[in-house]
């Protein structure tokens, strides 16, 4: 029985008070911060508002969804950030499980290694956009040096659309591998080793074992890598705004530079609100199937 | 005794207070937002000059220029702003426009003169104008420039090939033709190249192609009051774009991410002949500590294309956002930032100035020899298209102006989809029925 009520299953007006007192400020920081401008923004999204004009915002109902719906360069930006997402997070899936793995082999110099290994995700993602720039600039970049001691003609990488996409991802990839490496690294070395070691003496082989142990140990550790990846990538903005302002043309613009863009740049809160509210929108959906997995029984019992 | 003393000690505060108060008239703080280059740093440096005869505290606010319009957008309307003077870009002067006190309206100066416009060269005051009026002081003389490698230019051996190759003499080009002729037989030159473009994703891009179809003979747009019809001629922007490309093939590697790092780095390390330049950008070219090329530049107006020569303006103006508590400080600022005598010690510290006294100043043009160059280059200013949606143009003209040179779409297809994009707009804003 729960301890919560009283015998008749009421709560005292103290217990009332002192749950007021306790959640009140939470509750009252979590409407200021984050229910108020979410609902604000869902009425502008509603209206033409422009931000410089001395004319007050006008209702439009759903105009502004229906022009999103119909603009090439919306469907475009939600095309490349799904691209992005799925071929960014299972590479860095890919590179932080391998590391992982080869970190659970002692060696000499592991965890000084397994410090520098994580430098990259340290690293202000506003930063890491401006390095890469120029790491990739064809003159003054590592990338250029590189060609021109091969005796080859420098790749201006910043220039193509399909190339720029590709670095971008490169970057994203760079910045972001260590930590799924340093999530699947802790899991790793928090497994019972006994499993292992039996398989081991029933006559499995690594791979069996990897295959048949290892990975299915490792997918709850795996699901919360790429969930927290996942949401990060839809928000990616800063790195690819000082790396390519979303050019060449639109073929970095993501939803949230096409966003900003509207917001900022063309002064169109309404249209841009509208547009953030599907970000918001897809974000929640992702958040909410992801946080069902991840608090799933299934998934934490082995 | 020590009565004496405390009397004396008074009278003296309240005598010095008094003197204080008659030569600070002020006594407030004013927020000033303004974009980051030598030319405000230079301003910056100043200020305490500035605070020490008014008594006016000075918050100073320099950002990239981009995030000036952001921080402005955001922080003034009608009824309350973050900025008692804020600077606004050219183009976005009908943006802003509704929000600002006409200059006609601002008040005297108590202590420095309210600036004449007429003091000021013309192409700069079109700058300020929206729907009849300024709104607000031009402030930053910006307008193409060309620079050029005069000691290559000058060069007797470069001279004797470039005859022998073209059948005339090399000279700083006076037209388009010319300006490719000069680039194609630099970049033929060892560890140099001719043409240093402007390409990557902003508003320079937008000044590029305006500036090359308005010297083919198109304007993108034709703006009258809030009339705003679509002007582009096609074919003369295909040719626009097509001659752009030629020049590309002259320009140094990575020439299609150029911005303005880029084109002040490979000109300073002596890798460009010749290239366009903001007057306020060029102190950097003429600082031995960072450029190897340091006195060895020639400045001149830009070429004249097979249509007409033209001069792409790039101006700030100085606002004074109608919600402002701090009017007349805030004019007051403007007032000693424009005036002639406080241009004098701006301009040491690399300041690009609009007043045509300081441009024509003959002591200053001896060793500033861009100002010639400037004055000259006003005389065939032409501005990007100036309405309140410009923001979305420039963003189509930049995205097919890039595709159309790089190659990614051909010039055609480029321009047929500029042109749409365009229209598009023009249609949706409701200025096409």
């Amino acid at each position: 029985m729960s301890n919560r009520g009283n015998k008749s299953g009421g709560v005292k007006p103290r217990q009332i008070i002192n749950n007021i007192i306790f959640l009140g400020p939470v509750i009252a920081f979590l409407i200021l911060m984050l229910i108020y401008p979410l609902v604000y923004s869902l009425y502008m999204s509603f209206h033409k508002w422009e931000l410089t004009q001395i004319t007050p915002p006008s209702f439009i109902g759903l105009k502004n969804y229906i022009n999103l719906f119909k603009d090439p360069l919306f469907w475009h930006a939600l095309k490349i950030q799904i691209i992005f997402i799925c071929i960014a997070i299972p590479l860095e899936l890919i590179i932080g499980l391998l590391i992982a793995l080869l970190f659970q082999i002692e060696f000499k110099g592991n965890n000084i290694m397994r410090t520098l290994l994580l430098l990259p995700f340290f690293i202000l993602p506003s930063l890491s956009g401006t390095t890469w720039r120029f790491i990739l600039h064809p003159t003054y970049g590592v990338f250029g040096a590189i060609y021109r001691f091969l005796g080859k003609e420098p790749v201006d990488w910043l220039s193509n659309g399909t190339l720029t996409f590709i670095a971008v991802i490169f970057q994203d990839v760079w910045r972001t591998w260590p930590f799924i490496f340093i999530t699947l690294y802790a899991a790793l070395s928090n497994f019972p080793q006994e499993l292992k070691e039996a398989a081991a003496i029933d006559g499995a082989s690594k791979f069996q074992i990897f295959f048949s142990i290892t990975l299915p140990l490792l997918i709850p550790a795996i699901t919360v890598a790429c969930f927290l990846r996942l949401i990060d990538a839809l928000r990616i903005f800063s790195e690819v705004y000082v790396m390519t302002e979303g050019g060449p043309g639109n073929a970095t613009t993501f939803l949230s530079i096409f966003i900003y863009k509207n917001a900022f740049r063309f002064f169109q809160m309404g249209y841009a609100n509208a547009a953030g509210y599907i970000l918001t929108t897809i974000a929640m959906i992702i958040s909410a199937i992801g946080l069902t997995r991840i608090f799933s029984r299934e998934i934490y019992e082995y | 005794m020590k009565f004496k003393l405390v009397f004396l000690l008074i009278s003296s505060i309240l005598i010095l207070s008094l003197v204080l108060a008659q030569t600070t008239p002020y006594k407030t703080t004013i927020n000033v937002l303004v974009w980051d280059d030598a030319h405000t740093k230079a301003v910056k440096s100043l200020i305490p000059e500035f605070e020490k005869v008014t008594g006016i505290k000075v918050n100073f606010i320099a950002l990239p220029t981009r995030s000036v319009l952001e921080k402005a957008a955001v922080g003034i309307s009608l009824d309350r702003t973050d900025y008692d003077l804020v600077s606004i870009d050219e183009p976005f002067v009908p943006q802003f426009g509704d929000l600002l006190l006409p200059y006609p309206l601002w008040p005297k100066g108590k202590i420095f003169e309210k600036v004449d416009l007429k003091d000021i060269v013309e192409g700069a005051v079109n700058a300020a104008i929206w729907e009849g009026s300024a709104r607000g002081l031009p402030i930053n003389g910006n307008v193409y420039v060309y620079i050029y490698r005069k000691d290559l230019f000058e060069d007797p051996t470069n001279k004797e090939e470039f005859k022998k190759e073209y059948g005339y003499e090399l000279n700083p080009p006076n037209t388009f033709k010319e300006l490719l002729d000069v680039s194609k037989f630099f970049a033929k030159k060892p560890n140099m190249y001719g043409f240093g473009p402007f390409t990557i994703k902003a508003e320079g891009v937008t000044a590029e192609a305006v500036f090359i179809m308005s010297s083919f003979g198109t304007d993108i747009l034709k703006v009258s009051g809030k009339a705003v019809k679509l002007a582009l001629d096609k074919k003369k922007a295909i040719e626009a774009i097509k001659f752009y490309k030629e020049l590309l093939e002259t320009a140094p590697p990575g020439k299609l991410s150029f911005g303005h790092t880029e084109r002040i780095q490979a000109f300073n390390m002596g890798q460009i002949a010749v290239m366009f330049q903001w007057p306020a950008l060029i102190p950097n070219h003429e600082d031995p500590k960072q450029s190897l090329v340091a006195g060895k530049i020639g400045y001149m107006v830009p070429p004249a294309g097979p249509a007409r020569r033209v001069a792409v303006t790039g101006c700030w103006i100085l606002g004074i956002p109608k919600a402002s508590k701090n009017k007349t400080a805030a004019a007051e600022y403007a007032y000693w930032w424009a005036s002639k005598e406080a241009g004098k010690k701006l301009i040491e510290a690399g300041m690009s100035p609009v007043r045509k006294d300081l441009l024509s100043d003959p002591e200053l043009q001896k060793t500033r020899k861009w100002y010639r160059a400037s004055l000259e280059a006003f005389k065939y200013g032409i501005s990007r298209p100036r309405f309140k949606d410009y923001a979305r143009v420039s963003e189509v003209i930049q995205v097919y102006w890039t595709k159309g040179i790089s190659g990614e779409l051909t010039p055609e297809q480029a321009i047929d989809s500029m042109y749409n994009e365009i229209y598009k707009i023009l249609k949706e804003e409701g200025y096409v029925q």
